[in-house]
């Protein structure tokens, strides 16, 4: 099989996405402006933002990946899927450390029990276990139906997860939240950028993850 | 047929008592300060027995391979989703309606004034639980370490519900109008809903052999 990287198109589409990314980082940390009482931890946040966005786009793929391999009855669809529940995963971890970070010196404790937080604190733990039933799950071809549905349920779980967390204690939900859209455009557009340079090494990071789960099964299947 | 393996009831039963004594014996404080706790441990306590009684289930069609026979039998495999959902629910209901006085004698706390809101309400929160817990453990059965898998599926999809299920609880007790807690009966409504409908209609998908 061709090594990924012997594809022009994809070699081009990775140099693209590593430079704007180094760009993304220069700009956060050199240009975007400070905050008066939020200094440094503000710029988490070009991170933090994006990292999210990518981590649901992440299990929103899975989801249609599952419909996809219901429908179409074919397994490549379930290579997207597992790709993008890894990615997705890293992602939602990525949240999960950088969300604490920016709290510590704003709402003066790492964690609060704020929806998006917990919305991704609890799907972070099933796709723990969504990961642990694929490794343990015996026959290949039930697991890749059954983790489907599995990609299913959890996200169709979101709004309601999201819902009754930001219902349970409004107290807790009352702490100063950033809105994006109201920022200075120098903020705003940064910001922009920023996940849209996420939302392209996504794209990279998926593609290749394909690769390498479609290389392994067929080499497993030569085997 | 489900009912003549009482197995599962009992071992539910005396499951979810020896949660009250665990729970009787690690929370010695006041009982003004456990009242304010007792909606969560009461359904802590179901979450615990639903997680047994969802993997027992299931665990019968497994242990005996009777899971092909079932599925290959001539029905709608939606309907065997039903029929195994509304068993479930027989299930967690009949050992709560059986628990529910010991669990507030136990712990030395008064019974809900609104005894039977309290149960009504429940009887719904059972059925979003059970449709939940069905789907789950159809899902992870037939795989290996199945009793670990579930619990670790589980409980980050019955988060919203537990959450539901204590605050409509707990304002019950409380005497709360319905006003304040009607979003709560909504989501888990909702909860009923929309697993409903999925475990129907992905069933199918994730029996096949």
């Amino acid at each position: 099989m061709e090594l990924f990287y012997n594809n022009k198109k994809n070699l081009i589409f990775l140099i693209i996405a590593i430079i704007l990314f180094v760009v993304n980082l220069i700009n956060i940390i050199f240009f975007t402006p400070m905050i008066v009482d939020q200094h440094w931890a503000q710029k988490i946040f070009y991170v933090h933002v994006p990292s999210a966005w990518v981590g649901f786009v992440g299990y929103l793929i899975v989801m249609i990946s599952g419909f996809m391999l219901f429908i179409k009855n074919d397994n490549r669809w379930d290579d997207v899927a597992l790709a993008s529940a890894e990615i997705g995963t890293f992602f939602m971890a990525l949240v999960l450390v950088t969300g604490p970070v920016w709290a510590k010196p704003i709402w003066g404790t790492p964690w609060i029990w704020e929806p998006r937080l917990t919305t991704t604190l609890i799907l972070f733990l099933y796709y723990m276990g969504y990961f642990m039933f694929r490794s343990f799950g015996g026959n290949i071809e039930r697991v890749r139906r059954q983790a489907a549905a599995l990609g299913i349920i959890a996200f169709i779980n979101v709004p309601i997860i999201f819902l009754s967390v930001q219902f349970w204690e409004p107290e807790i939900q009352s702490h100063p939240q950033v809105e994006m859209a109201s920022q200075p455009p120098e903020i705003l557009y940064s910001f922009l950028f920023s996940l849209t340079i996420f939302s392209i090494l996504f794209a990279v990071m998926l593609q290749y993850r394909v690769h390498l789960i479609r290389t392994k099964n067929l080499l497993k299947s030569n085997v | 047929m489900e009912l003549r393996s009482k197995q599962i009831i009992l071992s539910m039963l005396f499951f979810g008592l020896a949660i009250i004594l665990i729970f009787a014996f690690s929370s010695n404080v006041a009982k003004v300060i456990l009242s304010n706790y007792a909606p969560g441990m009461f359904w802590l306590m179901n979450l615990f027995i639903v997680v047994l009684g969802a993997h027992r289930s299931f665990a019968y069609e497994k242990e005996f391979d009777a899971f092909s026979i079932l599925i290959s039998s001539p029905v709608d495999r939606g309907i065997i989703f039903i029929a195994k959902w509304i068993s479930g629910f027989l299930f967690i209901t009949i050992t709560q309606l059986v628990i529910f006085i010991p669990f507030f004698k136990l712990l030395l706390l008064d019974i809900p004034l609104e005894t039977f809101l309290f149960i009504s309400t429940a009887l719904l929160i059972n059925l979003a639980i059970m449709a939940v817990a069905n789907l789950v453990s159809g899902i992870v059965i037939r795989s290996n370490f199945s009793e670990i898998l579930l619990p670790l599926l589980l409980f980050p999809l019955l988060s919203p519900l537990i959450i539901a299920a204590t605050k409509i609880s707990k304002s019950i007790i409380n005497l709360e109008s319905f006003a304040i807690w009607n979003v709560w009966v909504l989501i888990v409504a909702s909860v009923v809903v929309i697993f409903g409908l999925a475990g129907y209609a992905l069933f199918d998908h994730i029996v096949e052999e």
